[in-house]
């Protein structure tokens, strides 16, 4: 068995519905529970008070952290497919620094001011309306929030990749970092509100064992074992169906032509990400539009995403094919590599030879094709006219007059 | 509601074991669904899909609008708000804790309480849909999953909070 169960296609859409009643019933409870229903107890996190908040964050993510990486480096759960953000560095500081500031006046965040509505909270009802309202405003000031929103994006970038660190030793670390925290959250609390350590803390209480010392110490040691037990991606040792591969080849589902995937950009139909083989400055020089750059020679470390299609391309078609099996190989399903590469793009939708005296049959798709051609800044050459020079730095496409934009937003199913 | 008299609401959860508790619900999710806990998108569903229902074409060729509206029934976020509702309210309901009242300061009207809680639910939005994602989506789960951004944004959750609650201590303390 697979996990994620739903990304396998194991329950439907549907039955989606009632696993996110469930999971969120559990959420819902165990934020009440903690005593989260209570704007005044979330505050106090903002004068040192009451470090519930911290304490209570911090747990969760690194038992969850831990749990997910020990899952995967046992390989029951493919990290790959579980759905990461994209990183927008100026957009998370400032929508941070806002989202504290609401916290502050508000006494809530999103999720604790349902559950303290749910408990009776008068103020968080009238906050659940003011979030609502916020919502409009902000939809309404969208196009002016929108540079904003969608500031340069580093793409999907976790903290091991972006430090160069093993993933298992910075679960450790953040587990570690996450004690020290909380022994400082003890202390500080102690030192603000004048009272000595209670018993069930992890200072106080002497050298007996407690609930606290219990939990955090049994994260502790799961994190050391997550940072030795390996790499949680999986990819090197996986293995390959040679027989699915063949069948796939022969079927001709390992494949797009250049002409298809034209139609598909114009008609803004591309959901996959196109990734140019080539060296950097051979993307510099020229590129289809839209493509990322990653050199072959990265592929087999590159943090790829198993719930995302990919479309690769070279100059010719050799190194788009050879790493199509490379990719499905690491176990990504949806990969296809471009028939012929970029010199099939330069043949048939830069440049494509035309018929000179179009039959009637002809006509029309002759026209469309030329259409193409110059959509993407090219030019079809007629008869036995001989390949123009390879473009050096084509302008980028104009938009399309009345087509939809080329690259069409996937809505957001998930996340907060 | 119960008589606070009478039926005292128990003490809270020790905080590293409700902690742990949320993250085994956190894990749960990752496991079954392959992704995170959220929040605020439900609010962001709920009121494009309300302005989709008034102006549809305004909605249509509004980038947030038009991203977010949709049948809130079909929407996966908004049965794990409604279930964190109910969650919620089993809780509290078990340790007493449920009752009609207004969380603020000895020194803080509930008129000045209400009119800052619905600012601060409007701040709020905007920071999350700036940033992202809100505490849940972005500080639990992407700091579950190691993401930079969220770590970034978890930070920023904590600065700019500390930052301006001076200004705001009588509503609180």
């Amino acid at each position: 068995m697979d996990a994620p169960f739903f990304k396998y296609g194991l329950f439907s859409e549907d039955a989606s519905l009632l696993a996110a009643f469930l999971i969120g019933g559990g959420f819902g409870f165990f934020l009440e529970r903690a005593g989260f229903g209570s704007a005044r107890k979330l505050a106090a996190q903002f004068y040192f008070r009451d470090m519930a908040v911290l304490k209570v964050m911090f747990t969760a993510i690194i038992t969850a952290m831990v749990g997910l990486t020990l899952l995967s480096q046992a390989g029951f759960v493919d990290l790959s497919m579980v759905t990461l953000k994209e990183t927008r560095l100026t957009a998370n500081l400032i929508g941070g620094l806002v989202l504290g500031i609401g916290f502050v006046i508000g006494g809530y965040c999103p999720g604790t001011s349902v559950v303290a509505a749910s408990t009776g909270r008068i103020d968080a009802m009238i906050y659940l309306g003011g979030m609502f309202a916020g919502m409009l405003v902000f939809g309404f000031a969208y196009p002016a929030l929108q540079p904003l929103v969608e500031s340069h994006s580093m793409g999907k970038v976790t903290l091991p990749a972006f430090f160069h660190i093993p993933y298992g030793v910075l679960v450790l670390g953040v587990c570690l970092m996450a004690a020290g925290m909380f022994l400082a959250a003890e202390w500080g609390e102690s030192k603000v509100n004048g009272t000595p350590l209670t018993p069930t803390s992890l200072l106080g209480g002497g050298r007996r064992t407690n609930t606290s010392r219990i939990v955090v110490g049994g994260l502790l040691a799961l994190g050391l074992v997550a940072a030795v037990a390996g790499d949680p991606y999986r990819g090197s040792t996986a293995t390959v169906s040679t027989s699915e591969l063949s069948r796939l080849v022969d079927g001709k589902a390992d494949h797009l032509v250049a002409t298809d995937l034209a139609d598909r950009l114009i008609a803004g139909r591309n959901d996959f990400r196109i990734i140019d083989l080539r060296e950097p400055q051979d993307y510099a020089t020229y590129h289809i539009p839209g493509a990322e750059s990653l050199p072959l020679a990265q592929l087999g470390t590159a943090e790829l995403r198993a719930d995302e299609t990919y479309l690769l391309y070279s100059q010719g078609g050799i190194h788009g094919a050879q790493a199509w099996i490379l990719l499905k190989a690491r176990g990504l399903p949806r990969v296809y590599s471009l028939y012929g590469g970029l010199d099939a793009w330069k043949d048939e939708v830069l440049y494509p030879a035309l018929p000179e005296q179009p039959t009637a049959e002809q006509a029309a798709e002759v026209a469309k094709r030329t259409l193409v051609s110059q959509y993407f800044g090219g030019q079809p050459r007629s008869g036995g006219a001989a390949m123009p020079a390879v473009p050096q730095s084509l302008p980028p496409p104009p938009p399309p007059s009345d087509a939809p934009p080329p690259v069409q937003k996937k809505r957001r199913k998930e996340g907060c | 509601m119960s008589d606070p008299a009478s039926h005292p609401p128990q003490p809270h959860m020790n905080p590293y074991l409700a902690g742990f508790g949320l993250g085994l619900v956190l894990l749960a999710s990752f496991v079954v669904m392959g992704w995170g806990l959220g929040a605020s998108s439900a609010f962001a569903t709920c009121a494009s899909t309300c302005v989709a229902a008034v102006v549809p074409e305004y909605a249509m060729q509004n980038g947030f609008f038009s991203e977010y509206a949709g049948n809130p029934l079909k929407d996966w976020l908004t049965w794990e708000v409604l279930g964190a509702i109910t969650g919620g309210l089993v809780s509290g309901l078990i340790a007493n804790r449920s009752r009609l009242v207004i969380e603020r300061g000895p020194r803080w009207s509930r008129g000045k309480r209400l009119l800052l809680a619905f600012a601060g639910g409007m701040v709020m939005a905007a920071g999350a849909k700036i940033g992202g994602g809100c505490t849940s989506g972005q500080a639990l789960t992407g700091g579950a999953l190691l993401n930079l951004g969220s770590w970034v944004f978890m930070f920023s959750v904590f600065g700019g909070g500390y930052a301006v609650a001076w200004f705001f201590r009588k509503q609180w303390l």
